[in-house]
């Protein structure tokens, strides 16, 4: 075998001029096709099976089957009153719950003795199943929105609540002890170090957090309501109707998806210093 | 006339920490004086203490015993009369530079349009005009520290604290930025307390250099160092410098030339 050095022989003039560039699929147009493609592709394969005979449409549904009916529930106005109720629910369960468990856990960085004293509490009660306590709060908040929205709190609370306090313990030591040198006293030090260093993690938790109130909404409908896409899924499956079964999944997942970028907006309108972080990665 | 007291006197300071091996104790009866307007560098064997007087001094930390002098008159810290400054710059990177400069006399609760002229006033004097809105994180090492330095002065501290400041920068920086410190000094007119390993950075800024002995820390001499040069860069050459660089080697036991 031999070496070549690149231009030094072989190549032809012509080649070593142009050295040969890899074509670059990463573009965001080329992305979006194929991407587009693969959704295209997945719903054809489906709907030929079905037409085939290879796949049951009585336990799989079937993809013109599922937007027969998306249609008539848009054209009705029953598909966009249910995500509505379960859009409602689930942000309203995650704004109260991030809320209520991010305070709470940045609290706790006040007093060391008070965080060491409820430390062994807050891991059991993460340590539930917190899908489990569904029953009982709907039979303590009756089978209305409110019960949803608890459901949502109880997923969403802790999950915030412990992110909040691990962030807040792990801030910088030395910013802390810069604002101590200078003069601050506790309550600047943690308006002024603590909470703008714990940022970054709450807002990491809203991304889990979305996808919790979600499922809290869902499961409490399950248990009981009347309304919803919990509600939907849970009667059309009991009734064998896949499609409609499929509706409100395909529709949960196109919530999940815009709840998502909102949040990723709001990350990246909160925190500009973070940014030139966040956009470059190394290429191996 | 009786002489006026130093500005800072620490007297038998003592400072023990728990360890693995029960007590250690860092600092021993350490007593040492700064006068007004002194530029005094603390250097010693790695560990052996020179941030624990730091953070004594800052009212970070509480000593066993001893006491702290200022003027005379006897105090408990010189907390928030301080300008502290590490090695790591330590600038909040959420704050912008202007933000970080704000930082001291936020934290004293000065009038905000106020501050901010002040701030923009410091940011040109040091060059970083135009940068009042740039994330920490934009900016180069040096600039880094520059910015920490205005955010120390800004505030009119009675002393600096530096803690070995320059020592994570490059060599060119390193004395640019020495520059940089020594005009301010002569210009607010600040007492300065410089530790740093670097006997070389000791030898061209300082007034005096006090040699501290391994754990547990003693003053182990003072030199007084007389070199007038107002650069550091200057200091370097001058016909004493080595002369107070070899000495200093010297009192730290560190080998100059091959022994027979």
């Amino acid at each position: 075998m031999t070496l070549t050095l690149p231009g030094a022989t072989s190549a032809t003039p012509d080649q070593a001029r142009k050295p040969r560039r890899r074509v670059n699929l990463d573009t965001p147009v080329i992305r979006v096709l194929l991407q587009a493609a693969a959704v295209i592709c997945f719903f054809a394969a489906w709907e030929i099976g079905v037409r085939v005979g290879w796949i049951s449409a009585f336990l799989v549904g079937s993809p013109f089957g599922i937007f027969a009916i998306a249609f008539k529930m848009i054209a009705s106005g029953e598909l966009p009153s249910d995500t509505w109720f379960t859009l409602f629910e689930a942000i309203l369960g995650f704004v109260i719950g991030t809320i209520a468990g991010s305070l709470l856990g940045l609290a706790l960085w006040y007093s060391v003795f008070v965080a060491r004293l409820v430390e062994p509490f807050i891991v059991a009660i993460n340590s539930v199943p917190k899908i489990a306590l569904a029953p009982i709060v709907v039979l303590w908040f009756g089978t209305g929105l409110v019960s949803k929205v608890a459901l949502s709190v109880s997923l969403t609370a802790i999950v915030a609540l412990i992110a909040a306090y691990q962030a807040a313990k792990d801030a910088d030591i030395d910013l802390q002890s810069l604002l101590i040198s200078m003069g601050a006293d506790k309550h600047q030090v943690f308006f002024k170090a603590v909470v703008p260093s714990t940022l970054p993690s709450i807002i990491a938790t809203f991304r889990i957090n979305i996808g919790f109130g979600l499922v809290g909404a869902v499961v409490g409908e399950f248990i009981s309501s009347q309304r919803g896409l919990g509600h939907m899924i849970y009667t059309a499956s009991s009734l064998y109707d896949l499609n409609t079964v499929w509706v409100g999944l395909f529709t949960l997942m196109i919530v999940g998806f815009a709840l998502y970028y909102v949040i990723d907006l709001i990350e990246r309108k909160s925190l500009p210093w973070k940014q030139s972080n966040t956009t470059h990665q190394v290429r191996v | 006339m009786t002489p006026s007291p130093p500005q800072l006197s620490v007297k038998d300071v003592r400072k023990s920490f728990a360890g693995r091996a029960g007590e250690v104790r860092v600092l021993d009866d350490l007593s040492f004086g700064i006068n007004e307007r002194d530029f005094v560098s603390i250097i010693g064997p790695s560990g052996c203490g020179k941030t624990t007087i730091f953070n004594i001094i800052a009212g970070l930390l509480e000593p066993d015993s001893g006491t702290l002098l200022y003027r005379g008159a006897e105090i408990e810290n010189l907390r928030g009369r301080v300008g502290y400054m590490m090695q790591k710059d330590l600038l909040f990177p959420w704050r912008t530079v202007l933000g970080n400069v704000l930082l001291g006399l936020e934290t004293k609760g000065v009038a905000r349009a106020e501050a901010e002229d002040k701030a923009r006033d410091y940011l040109k004097s040091f060059g970083l005009a135009g940068f009042e809105n740039a994330y920490p994180k934009t900016l180069s090492g040096g600039m880094r520290q520059r910015v920490a330095l205005i955010r120390t002065l800004i505030m009119d501290p009675d002393i600096l604290l530096l803690d070995e400041p320059f020592s994570a920068l490059d060599y060119q920086t390193r004395l640019y930025l020495e520059g940089v410190l020594k005009d301010a000094v002569a210009t607010y007119n600040k007492t300065v307390i410089l530790v740093t390993h670097d006997i070389d950075e000791a030898v061209a800024l300082s007034k005096r250099v006090v040699v501290l002995s391994g754990r547990p820390a003693r003053v182990k001499i003072v030199h007084d160092i007389d070199i007038s040069s107002h650069s550091p860069i200057a200091a370097r050459s001058d016909s004493r410098f080595s002369g107070y660089f070899h000495a200093l080697c010297a009192d730290l036991d560190i080998q100059t030339e091959t022994s027979s």
